[in-house]
């Protein structure tokens, strides 16, 4: 089956909700694709967390329609939590019980009979790497085993959809890395929606990303689609020997294929209207002492900046 | 029940040093004040100080204990822990969320209720009718829920440890000793006695001491501790709710 084939396993359809008179989140639409990982991008205070909240049922929209799997999270919100897996910002692990006693609790709360989850629980903290720490209490664990423990934990009972809201905040990239191999491990099995503001992580782990602002969705796609919506200007980085880059800036900057030009010490990184120009440059450089001309890749970063700006967010 | 399970779990772990803690306060204003003051005092409505303040003593504790377990449970769970979120993420409503722990406060309340009572009972001469704890019952446990919602009520409102500690210290403990715990209400001026009886900590604390001393059985103090037990159940299941719809 084709990807854009799949079923949406979420779907939002002209979702509000507003605090008085702030919106935080305006006639937002969306849906994610069964068995994806989908990713959430959005500065603070873009919407991320009411659309969370909403979708997991922790929150009621003030209009529109969200479906998970189907059911309405106005009227159904108990037959959702019971298919979707939440880690949430915060650890929310309780530290009087022991990280077998946490998943316990979890699974009980899910009405999951002790035969069913006794054998889950094993293999869950077996393939999280936590046996031998069962028990023990999460305030012993380092940050990267309680956010494992966490993941366990919403994993517990199966579910459908899985949740997770900036899973590796705060973690060293040791955890992160070993957090990201879990959630590609999974891909497939569970729809799963990440919210983060690791860039790097949604480029890794995600099939397709949505970044929102102001409580609106702005733009979505593949990590290649959005970098590719990015205006058609390139970027060339032209590494000069000697004082070749002060020679050759005043030149190239007044072509007219050139956009902008900027040096920074023996390089000179050069803005072209389209990549068709770049034989144009190569041209009137000839005989420069140039040591190398590449492409400045655009990043996940660049299109997240062009599209919500540089201005740091309260 | 797997909230309240957990509570139980939780208590289970420490309840040496929770019974400890519990038992040392009451037992030390037993001391203190029931054998320390008594030959000064003398009878109090006809019996022994000592006897007159000692089942005011394991009903302050019990309603103490379910206060406390509340209060404090639910701000920890609630601001410092999040785990009310992470049950609210699961097939369980709130409504249900909210009373396992006004269960969990209360059976916290009756537990070390009857601990103090126990040792009461096997360190000093007061004695009661074994028959008598029926009609004690009858305060105890809509008593103990009383305070277990009040204090559900306090935790969900107050997201500052210390303002629960100013309501404990202003409300709380004033309404629990001028309820007749140390005193007869006859040392109150007339005028004021009708105001203090309304109170149910007073037809609590009042009515408890009769029922475990006299056998006395007390249909309208019963029903006044009942029914402001049941309006701070139904006040504390809208409140919770509300604030988590927030």
């Amino acid at each position: 089956m084709e990807y854009s084939d799949m079923p949406a396993s979420i779907i939002t359809r002209s979702l509000t909700k507003s605090y008085g008179e702030l919106t935080a989140l305006d006639s937002f639409d969306l849906e994610v694709e069964q068995g994806s990982i989908f990713g959430l991008l959005g500065p603070n205070g873009a919407g991320k967390t009411t659309l969370i909240r909403i979708l997991t049922t922790l929150m009621r929209q003030s209009r529109g329609e969200a479906l998970i799997e189907g059911l309405d999270t106005q009227g159904e919100g108990r037959d959702i939590r019971a298919m979707i897996g939440v880690v949430s910002q915060e650890n929310s692990l309780d530290r009087y019980l022991t990280a077998r006693e946490n998943l316990e609790l979890h699974a009980r709360l899910h009405g999951m009979a002790k035969r069913l989850y006794k054998s889950r629980i094993d293999d869950l903290l077996e393939l999280m790497g936590l046996a031998g720490r069962q028990k023990d209490f999460p305030d012993t664990f380092s940050g990267g085993m309680q956010r494992r423990l966490v993941v366990a934990r919403a994993l517990v009972h199966q579910p459908r959809v899985l949740f997770l809201d900036e899973p590796t905040t705060g973690l060293d990239p040791q955890s992160r890395r070993a957090v990201w191999d879990y959630i590609r491990s999974l891909a497939g099995s569970m729809t799963i929606f990440l919210t983060t503001h690791y860039l790097e992580e949604a480029e890794q782990l995600c099939d397709r990303i949505a970044i929102m602002d102001h409580g609106r969705l702005i733009a979505i796609g593949s990590t290649q689609e959005l970098k590719d919506r990015l205006s058609g200007a390139t970027v060339y980085e032209i590494d000069f020997t000697g004082q070749g880059a002060d020679r050759y800036a005043a030149l190239l900057g007044s072509m007219p294929c050139v956009l902008n030009i900027e040096q920074v010490d023996s390089k000179l990184l050069v803005t072209l209207e389209c990549w068709e120009c770049l034989s144009e440059i190569v041209t009137a450089l000839n005989g420069a002492p140039v040591r190398r001309i590449s492409l400045q890749e655009r990043t996940l970063e660049d299109v997240f900046i062009s599209l919500t700006g540089e201005k740091v967010r309260e | 029940m797997a909230i309240w399970q957990r509570d139980m779990q939780v208590l289970r772990r420490s309840i040496f040093s929770e019974m400890v803690a519990v038992i040392a306060y009451p037992l030390t204003i037993y001391l203190a004040f029931g054998i320390g003051m008594q030959g000064y005092i003398g009878l109090v409505d006809g019996a022994p100080y000592s006897l007159f303040i000692a089942p005011g003593l394991i009903t302050m504790t019990a309603v103490n204990a379910a206060y406390n377990e509340s209060v404090w449970s639910l701000w920890f769970h609630r601001r410092v822990q999040f785990t009310i979120e992470s049950y609210r993420v699961t097939p369980i409503s709130v409504s249900e969320i909210v009373i396992a722990k006004i269960l969990s406060g209360f059976t916290h309340g009756l537990i070390k209720g009857c601990a103090v009572g126990l040792v009461i009972f096997a360190i000093t001469p007061f004695r009661f009718p074994v028959e008598n704890l029926f009609q004690y019952l009858l305060f105890l446990i809509p008593g103990s829920a009383f305070f277990s919602c009040a204090g559900i009520i306090c935790g969900t409102v107050m997201d500052k440890p210390e303002t629960i500690g100013k309501v404990e210290a202003v409300l709380v403990m004033p309404l629990i000793f001028m309820s007749g715990l140390f005193f007869p209400l006859s040392s109150y001026p007339p005028s004021v006695v009708t105001w203090v009886r309304a109170l149910p900590t007073t037809a609590l604390f009042e009515g408890a001491r009769r029922a475990l001393v006299a056998g006395e059985m007390q249909l309208l103090p019963v029903l006044q501790v009942s029914l402001s037990a049941l309006l701070t159940f139904v006040a504390a299941v809208l409140i919770f709710r509300y604030k988590m719809s927030e």
